[in-house]
């Protein structure tokens, strides 16, 4: 697998999303104006309950609290990206936020509200393990993204046993 | 916040030479005997040196001038400003994760402080394989004890965290023999957040020792400020053209006698093939190596609390020095400092299973495997190339060659874990799971796919790309460090090694750019000047 850049990944779905009638150019992008767009704050809401399951909180509330707060600081996290970065994951986010990109790259069938948590991650899965570079790539990037936005967070520190700065 | 004094704001208010973002306005012209690109490892002993021998030194960093007030030991913090990419540089076909700073003192305001002199083996290929006769052990010996000095390198009298301790007892149960690493560290606190910038102004980093040592003797220092190309003209630098880096304002033009690039690997070559630099030979960018590493996760019954104390205070070379350099490719082993985010990223899988190991977070021991790429044909490194908005990027392929390296250094970090009484070991591979015994995981490891992206691979150490060589043909620089095609050219950071180290490389820069430091110096009528 030699593609490069998820511009190229672009290309090559925009062959799987003319199947839906749509084009990539046609798209909202995942990322805009410094923050997460509204497909973007979709996908990482349900890609983070299914990689943050068991460490999220269990409580419905709370557990949604944790994911604004996850959200916020995805969107941090990502502005401190240099542009090539952004672009690309503005690309996977608005992709995986249609119908055929979700079902091209995650393997799944439902919309992202809908589908059970244990589609989700039988999709992440299918991702993370895939023969196909471009879709390890994509795990890994949404992994990486929840997993350091987060635990970066003190909140999520005491779970941990980790104690956090010595004061000095 | 700390408390402690702060040597950098104390050297503002006395009225050091600092411009850009800030720091106030750059003017759009500057002139000066010696330009210096960068101000980490290579650029730090530059200026002093350069600015020792009386000569009007001007360097340029991209990114900002952060010091110890503002060094809180956040991983939310450190990577979004201290690091290149946010500390999630990727090579172009995302496999491994890149870590190198960006800010003033470059990576080693962040880095790890393991002190090794560039191995003999390693020299000797050098000497044999790429004309740098003079790059003799003994030759480069009193330039490391220089730097050593200077930078107060030297044994780390407390006991090793139990991270390490536990590398030194698993392997002793093995025969395999470990070694306590050097550091280079004047009044140590131990609190064991070296990557997140030291907070206590302990580590000898350029940020606190040469960089004010130059700025206090007139030198002057522009941050968050990009080179963005050199001007060329008949075989000669005629200026380096600077941009703000936040992308918005003028840019500045600097003239200078001698222009030194030291943006660290990656980096110096792409302001070579910004300013497309002549390269007939076709070496610019090329053999960019970067000790490929990989990772071996264990939960032991006792807390390891891989956050706190000194990290990387034990290694063992016993698979390097246990094999021929140029046969199948050996590793290096230690045990790397732990942090939540770095951790969480780090660490595979999802769900359940993810918050169970990071549930484990204080019992978790971790080995990484530094493997010595270069030596081997079937090693050549990874290339640079610019991206359309001349952003630089790695192709780094990972051979099965480089892998089955990988696979071993798997297996070898695993055996240790449990001879040491890992409860499980997790080999960090998305198709691996933790393993409850030496056998059971030894016969999975050995069915893994070890392919990109499947194996997780990361790297601090990147090298080579403008590479040291005594024949054009066979690299960027002379043995001088002069560019081969430009005379008013030098590079003085880690892209000029013709390959990997094969030990932890900071000391490999100080002491080998000093002596081309001192060389310069001397060609451009300076005093003499040494660094200790
Ligand atoms: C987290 C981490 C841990 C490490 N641990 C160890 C260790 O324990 N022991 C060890 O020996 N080594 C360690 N290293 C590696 C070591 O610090 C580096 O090899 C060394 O600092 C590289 O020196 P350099 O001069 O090549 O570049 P750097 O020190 O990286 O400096 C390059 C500087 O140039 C700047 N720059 C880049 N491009 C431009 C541009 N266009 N314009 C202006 N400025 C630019 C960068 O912002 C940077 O500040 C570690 C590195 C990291 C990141």
């Amino acid at each position: 697998m030699r593609r490069r850049s998820w511009l190229k990944l672009g290309i090559g779905a925009a062959a799987v999303l003319a199947i839906g009638g749509g084009a990539v150019a046609l798209l909202g992008p995942g990322w805009q104006r410094g923050r997460l767009a509204p497909a973007g704050r979709t996908v990482f809401t349900h890609v983070g309950r299914a990689l943050l399951e068991g460490s999220l909180p269990a409580n419905p509330a709370e557990q949604a609290a944790a994911l604004d707060g996850l959200l916020d600081r995805v969107d941090a996290l990502v502005a401190a990206l240099p542009p090539h970065a952004q672009q690309e994951l503005s690309q996977l986010l608005s992709l995986l936020a249609t119908s055929a990109g979700r079902r091209a790259l995650a393997g799944l069938a439902q919309d992202w509200p809908v589908a059970p948590l244990a589609g989700i991650q039988q999709g992440l899965q299918s991702m993370r393990i895939s023969s196909l570079s471009l879709r390890r790539q994509a795990y890994q990037a949404l992994h990486d993204i929840t997993g350091a936005a987060y635990f970066s967070d003190r909140g999520t520190w005491p779970q941990l046993g980790y104690p956090g700065p010595m004061d000095i | 916040m700390s408390r402690l004094p702060d040597p950098i704001r104390e050297g503002l208010a006395r009225g050091w030479r600092v411009a850009g973002g800030p720091h106030g306005a750059v003017p759009d012209r500057l002139a000066c005997d010696v330009a210096i690109v960068g101000s980490g490892a290579g650029a730090g002993i530059s200026a002093e040196i350069l600015t020792r021998a009386g000569l009007k030194v001007l360097l340029v960093e991209e990114g900002p001038l952060k010091t110890s007030s503002d060094f809180r030991q956040l991983e939310s913090e450190a990577y979004p400003s201290l690091y290149q990419e946010s500390a999630a540089r990727k090579t172009s076909d995302k496999a491994i994760t890149i870590l190198q700073g960006r800010c003033v003192g470059g990576s080693t305001t962040v880095n790890w402080t393991s002190s090794f002199r560039t191995p003999a083996a390693t020299l000797d290929h050098w000497q044999r394989h790429f004309g740098l006769q003079r790059f003799g052990n003994d030759e480069l010996a009193p330039f490391f004890e220089q730097a050593e000095r200077r930078l107060s390198i030297g044994p780390w009298l407390l006991p090793p965290n139990e991270n390490n301790a536990l590398l030194r007892r698993g392997a002793a149960r093995l025969g395999i023999a470990t070694a306590a690493i050097q550091r280079n560290v004047k009044g140590c606190w131990n609190l064991g957040s070296c990557g997140l910038g030291c907070p206590t102004n302990a580590k000898q980093s350029m940020l606190v020792t040469t960089i004010p040592w130059a700025l206090d003797h007139g030198a002057h220092l522009l941050v968050e400020t990009r080179a963005e190309r050199l001007e060329l003209a008949n075989g000669r630098v005629t200026a380096l053209v600077c941009v703000p880096a936040s992308g918005e304002g003028p840019a500045t033009r600097i003239t200078a006698r001698h222009y030194v690039l030291a943006a660290g690997a990656i980096n110096s070559p792409a302001v070579l093939l910004r300013s497309q630099a002549p390269d007939p030979h076709g070496r610019l960018g090329q053999r960019t190596f970067l000790h490929p590493v990989v990772l071996s996760a264990a939960h032991f019954d006792g807390k390891v609390e891989g956050w706190r104390g000194a990290p990387q205070t034990l290694y063992s070379d016993h698979f390097l020095e246990t094999q021929p350099i140029d046969g199948p490719i050996g590793y290096k082993l230690e045990a790397p400092p732990v942090h939540p985010v770095i951790f969480a990223t780090t660490v595979t899988g999802y769900g359940r299973e993810h918050a169970d190991l990071m549930r484990q977070f204080p019992n978790t021991h971790v080995l990484i495997a530094l493997l010595r790429d270069g030596f081997h044909e079937q090693s050549p490194g990874g290339s640079v190339r610019l991206r359309g908005d001349g952003s630089p990027q790695l192709d780094y392929p990972l051979t099965d060659f480089v892998m089955e390296g990988a696979r071993r250094a798997l297996l070898s970090m695993m055996e240790i874990q449990f001879a040491a009484g890992a409860r499980r070991v997790l080999p960090v591979h998305e198709l691996a799971r933790p393993y409850l015994d030496w056998n059971e995981a030894r016969r999975a490891v050995a069915a893994l796919p070890m392919k990109p992206l499947l194996a997780k691979i990361v790297s601090a150490h990147v090298m080579g790309g403008c590479g040291l060589a005594g024949d054009p043909a066979l690299g960027v620089v002379r043995p001088d460090g002069v560019h081969w095609q430009l005379q008013n050219l030098s590079v003085h950071d880690g892209s000029l090694f013709p390959t990997s180290v094969g030990a932890n490389p900071q000391l490999s820069i100080y002491g080998i750019v000093n002596r081309l430091a001192q060389d310069l110096a001397r060609r451009m009528g300076g005093r003499d000047a040494i660094l200790a």
